[in-house]
């Protein structure tokens, strides 16, 4: 049995003599006991809404939410026993922070010395012991946010709800805060929700993420799942930082080598992508009808600089720009009338405007439907899947 | 010969002091990334060299001439804005064309002025649309068309990207540095951003509490930061830092770090205790024990773009943020776990634990 699970959600909103917005759109998913689920999509997705549907602060249109199998649909939001910690972060002003993070325990009814064991262990892993004796207003946006993430995580609801929990943070804390805060949740077993429009935010804490886009579920997975093998054109576009390079392609059947030509951006020149019959699967090759609109994808740090014809396709280009970051190299490959990147660790001596060639490995490649959007394969030859 | 120089530029308002004595020379046709934490003085900067303000003392002098005292339009520059600033009941072309009209072109220099801007920056099928008909993305390429137009020899970029989304971010961040060359331009460009600092500046000039604390390319400043608070700001995740005690051993000096006795090739003046630097990315991580490897606990692993953060802790307790790639990720467990490390001395950074400076040449 799921800890939560969404059964066909939807919201409608109706305005007098608007047109009604549908916000949120049929959406299934479940919630095991103990996982984290980041809701992923950028503002007016339709994320925070389900969010607000399951805290209670929203009416459910139409659909079911459970906890268990409890109905949650017509219960008060104090009756649900969800925690919840608040984009605004919706603090007590004339309380300490002290006071504001042990609120919750104490209406719970814990005992003092519980209570105050626990606050002290939350506010060393968010890094507020110092401030435990101030009073909101007198805090930065990051301090209040981190302060409003302690009163939601001290509690031992069903189910924990974050509204961007870590929008504000101060950008040296982000990386330790997220690994403690991981740690934090899966030691205690915490189910959690969050909403975030920040994809390296819900990759780094959530074990699946729902990716949503005009108030429709596009995706529920694992961050894997949706690097390595997204459901169609909009997540892979969306996922990955930099995302998926994507060629839109017209395919064109041969005797022993079929083709995906690229139309180039004067669109006179066709540049075109072997795939030999005998290294692709046949599920692919059926795939390919002459004249069909299909897009190939392939993730930047998937790109390899230099000629490898046993590997995949080889596309000439000219380097447009390499960028060092410390830990990775960025590389804008001008190719095929269209911008490339490829992402590589550590440095890569790689000088602007020198020739150069890209291998797109067979079995890194995605492939789309151009009409659908839908994906495919991905991995093109028997030999390994796209990873 | 430097075509901007500030001199000593000071600034204050009432009391406080919000830049103290700056110089920078910015070669012609280079980009400095000027870039720091908010609230350093980074867009009052901006405002002084164009003219907004004045400086209470100093000199800034554009191509050699001293131009304070001189009004903003005088001054011959080009501005971008976070905000975008674009006039509402304009159109797109219309906001480009602006500062070409000021100037009071023909309305076939203006045309053809603002076409090749807009073509650049691909921003040709909105001219005619009004600012609240455009996407934050184009508003932000209209904005810069703007500041580009006149063919300025200084631009002026105010965190031109802060307000757009990750995605056209990124993009932008990957073109701007061939558009900024082919305009042949002298840019100063303010970020908070570290990534965007080292991808577009020829030069960064770290700024912070209202002075420069490091002015170097991108590589000396993430290789060999001034300061550990420089060493912070860039890298994401932030460097580890520990403080050490040296001690005198059979080479000389050296520090016990994470239970293991490292030797100091430089013996660092006194027995002052020091800070010792460790990029996420330069610990090795093995799964199974390694000859040199020191045995820590595997608290969480919190994938990050194409590289994982991995939260160690080591066996006196303390914690330590390394990376690894994804594939080498994929093989760790989702909760605790055991794991190896191995740190090779030559990436280690020294900083002396009382002014936060580095120690040059001091590496183990």
């Amino acid at each position: 049995m799921s800890a939560l699970t969404l059964d066909h959600v939807t919201k409608v909103y109706k305005v007098r003599r608007e047109p009604e917005v549908r916000a949120v759109d049929a959406v299934d998913m479940t919630v095991e006991d103990g996982e984290i689920v980041g809701l992923l999509g950028s503002s007016g997705c339709g994320k925070t809404s389900t969010l607000r549907m399951i805290a209670g602060f929203e009416d459910v249109t139409s659909g079911e939410i459970r906890a268990g199998e409890r109905r949650l649909n017509e219960l008060l939001p104090a009756a649900r026993n969800i925690a919840m910690a608040f984009e605004g972060y919706a603090l007590y002003p004339p309380l300490k922070i002290r006071d504001n993070i042990a609120f919750g325990l104490l209406r719970d009814r814990r005992p003092r010395a519980e209570v105050d064991t626990k606050v002290q262990e939350i506010a060393a892993l968010l890094e507020i012991e110092d401030i435990l004796e101030r009073y909101p207003p007198t805090l930065s946006g990051g301090q209040q946010q981190r302060t409003s993430l302690a009163r939601a995580l001290a509690r031992n609801a069903d189910v924990h709800l974050l509204d961007e929990p870590m929008s504000q943070l101060e950008p040296q804390l982000r990386a330790i805060l997220r690994a403690r805060i991981k740690d934090f949740l899966i030691e205690h077993k915490l189910t959690t929700i969050f909403v975030t429009h920040d994809q390296t935010e819900a990759l780094a804490l959530a074990d699946r993420i729902a990716v949503m886009n005009d108030g429709r579920l596009q995706q529920y997975g694992t961050g894997d799942d949706l690097k390595d093998r997204p459901a169609n054109l909009y997540v892979a576009s969306f996922i990955g930082e930099p995302p998926m390079n994507i060629f839109d392609t017209l395919a064109r059947r041969g005797e022993a080598v079929h083709r995906l030509a690229v139309r180039t951006k004067d669109g006179d020149t066709e540049i075109a992508l072997d795939l030999p019959r005998d290294r692709i699967t046949d599920a692919v090759g059926g795939d390919l009808q002459n004249g069909r609109k299909l897009a190939l994808g392939i993730r930047p740090h998937q790109v390899r600089l230099g000629s490898f014809p046993d590997l995949g396709p080889v596309l000439k280009g000219k380097i447009t720009s390499n960028q060092w970051l410390g830990d990775q190299t960025h590389i804008g490959i001008e190719s095929a009338g269209r911008l490339v990147i490829a992402v590589f660790d550590g440095n890569v001596a790689a000088p602007i405007d020198s020739q150069v060639e890209i291998t797109l490995p067979l079995a890194k490649l995605h492939l789309f439907d151009g009409d659908s959007d839908r994906a495919l394969h991905h991995g093109l030859t028997t030999e390994g899947t796209a990873a | 010969m430097s075509y901007l120089s500030l001199d000593h530029v000071t600034k204050r308002f009432k009391r406080e002091t919000v830049l103290d004595g700056v110089s920078l020379d910015v070669a012609e046709g280079e980009t400095v990334a000027i870039f720091g934490p908010s609230g350093g003085g980074k867009t009052v900067l901006l405002r002084l060299i164009a003219g907004v303000l004045d400086p209470d003392e100093g000199d800034i002098r554009i191509d050699g001439r001293s131009v304070i005292g001189e009004p903003p339009e005088a001054r011959k520059l080009g501005m971008a804005f976070q905000n975008f600033a674009l006039y509402p009941h304009l159109t797109a072309f219309d906001n480009i064309a602006s500062p070409l009209r000021a100037l009071r072109q023909s309305e076939a220099e203006v045309r053809q002025g603002v076409e090749r801007v807009a073509e650049l920056l691909q921003i040709g099928h909105v001219l005619t649309h009004l600012p609240k008909a455009l996407s934050n993305g184009q508003k932000q390429r209209t904005s810069l068309a703007r500041s580009l137009v006149r063919g300025p020899r200084l631009l002026l970029l105010d965190d031109p990207l802060r307000n757009v989304d990750a995605k056209l971010r990124y993009e932008m961040r990957i073109e701007l540095p061939r558009l900024l060359k082919q305009m042949d331009a002298t840019v100063l460009y303010v970020t908070q951003d570290y990534k965007e600092a080292m991808a577009l500046g020829d030069r960064i000039a770290v700024l912070d509490d209202s002075s420069f604390i490091q002015i170097d390319t991108p590589a000396a400043i993430y290789r060999e930061p001034a300061s550990t608070k420089v060493a912070r700001l860039l890298g994401d995740p932030t460097i580890n830092l520990r403080r050490v005690r040296p001690a005198a051993s059979t080479h000389g000096v050296s520090v016990d770090l994470f239970g293991q006795s490292l030797p100091l090739h430089v013996k660092p003046a006194g027995a002052a205790d020091l800070v010792v630097g460790i990029r996420p990315e330069h610990i090795k991580i093995s799964l199974t024990a390694t000859e040199q490897g020191l045995p820590v606990e595997l608290d969480a692993v919190t994938p990050l773009n194409v590289r994982s953060v991995l939260l160690l802790r080591t066996k006196d307790g303390g914690e330590l943020l390394a990376s690894c790639s994804e594939a080498e990720a994929a093989r760790l467990p989702r909760g605790h776990g055991k794991v190896w490390l191995d740190l090779s001395p030559d990436d280690l950074l020294l900083f002396d634990a009382e002014t936060g400076e580095r120690l040059s040449g001091a590496t183990p």
